[in-house]
């Protein structure tokens, strides 16, 4: 046995000996919280938080792409409600007039303020979120207005995004030319 | 990088016996003379009593203090208890807990280079602690030098200074051929004696 090997084994005999004499101390029990913390914790656990994420995140974009397709948390109803307030405001015109854009309007706009605000709960509540869905829901408006007429598109659209904004609307300016009268076909 | 945990917490394979009177590599004297019946909670606690002792001694030649050790020689019995049904009885029994108890040391020693690490980017630009005067006092520089070795390494070393284990007799507890035993102990004292300067 060489220098080394003697050395180290009074060592370990020296430091080892005391300390493995002492008391043994009651076994311990396998413990549920042992379990858990199994679970909770490693590769594994880091794998499933993952996954649970991703769900969770698919699920929400599925939603707001949902609502920013058809403008409803619920096509379906969204859809037939659309419908009956078109079929209302045509029996509401008066003989020969045109154009149910202003009928429509108020309700498209409301709609599509409370779509805009479920699609924030989702976590894209920034500007342009809101912004598209308000324009979606005029697109509805204004392809209903198209069954009566052209009259009343654009500028007098309450809930288009720039008079939403706040900007003035644009005006031609008074050229020397006449305005030109249209009169309506009979 | 260290070396991974050792193979499956199974019983040691028996090594085709030489002599006659051995079991598992491991001398029929040595072998307790006490039997135990897989499965048996009462000799589950007989287990303990009889060993722990032993198992704590390398425990804490591998671990960085004693009460780390205490805690792992407890996570020892805590994994054989759950293997204990699976246990052969042809097997040595302590050379099946002290394999476990590398395991255990193996990650514990994993974790507290994870920990030191996270320690030193926090405390960055900041002195760091000295180690518990309680923990250096006991210790040699030699013993020292064991800790720092590869885990695998110094359990060699103890199961064969400390405990007096034959190289094959330590082969049969780590299950890995006794060529690879042989290799281990002179790298680990290769390592020591440049260490220590002798």
């Amino acid at each position: 046995m060489s220098d080394i090997e003697r050395e180290l084994e009074q060592e370990l005999h020296r430091v080892l000996d005391p300390i493995s004499d002492r008391r043994i101390p009651p076994r311990r029990s396998i413990q549920a919280h042992r379990t858990l913390k199994t679970l909770l914790g490693g590769a594994g656990a880091a794998l499933a938080v993952k996954v649970l994420t991703g769900v969770a995140v698919a699920a929400a974009a599925a939603t707001v792409a949902g609502v920013a397709t058809t403008g409803s948390l619920n096509p379906a109803t969204w859809g037939q409600r659309v419908e009956q307030q078109v079929s209302d405001c045509k029996s509401q015109l008066a003989a020969g007039a045109h154009g149910i854009g202003d009928c429509i309007s108020p309700f498209a706009n409301q709609h599509g303020s409370a779509v805009a605000s479920a699609a924030r709960q989702h976590g894209n509540g920034n500007g342009d979120g809101s912004t598209k869905t308000n324009g979606s829901s005029n697109g509805n408006g204004n392809a209903n207005g198209h069954s009566g007429g052209n009259s009343g598109h654009g500028k007098d659209h309450p809930a288009s995004p720039k008079s939403q904004s706040g900007d003035p609307e644009p005006i031609d300016p008074i050229g020397p030319n006449a305005p030109v009268k249209i009169t309506p076909r009979p | 990088m260290e070396s991974s945990e050792l193979e499956e917490e199974k019983a040691p394979p028996l090594p085709t016996g030489e002599g006659s009177g051995e079991r598992g590599g491991v001398p029929e004297s040595r072998v307790e003379a006490e039997r135990y019946e897989p499965g048996s909670e009462r000799d589950f606690e007989r287990l303990y009593r009889n060993t722990y002792r032993r198992i704590l001694g390398t425990l804490i030649a591998l671990v960085r203090d004693v009460p780390t050790a205490e805690d792992c020689a407890q996570e020892t019995f805590e994994r054989a208890y759950r293997s204990w049904s699976a246990w052969r009885p042809d097997a040595p029994v302590e050379a099946w807990l002290h394999r476990i108890a590398i395991n255990v040391a193996i990650s514990d020693r994993r974790y507290q280079r994870i920990r030191q690490a996270g320690e030193v980017i926090k405390r960055l630009g900041r002195p760091a602690p000295g180690p518990d005067p309680s923990v250096v006092a006991e210790r040699s520089e030699v013993f020292r030098a064991v800790s720092r070795l590869p885990t695998k390494q110094a359990a060699a070393l103890v199961l064969r200074h400390y405990h007096g284990y034959s190289n094959r007799e330590i082969a049969a507890a780590l299950g890995v051929p006794e060529q690879t035993v042989a290799s281990r102990l002179a790298a680990a004292r290769k390592h020591l004696q440049a260490v220590l300067g002798r």
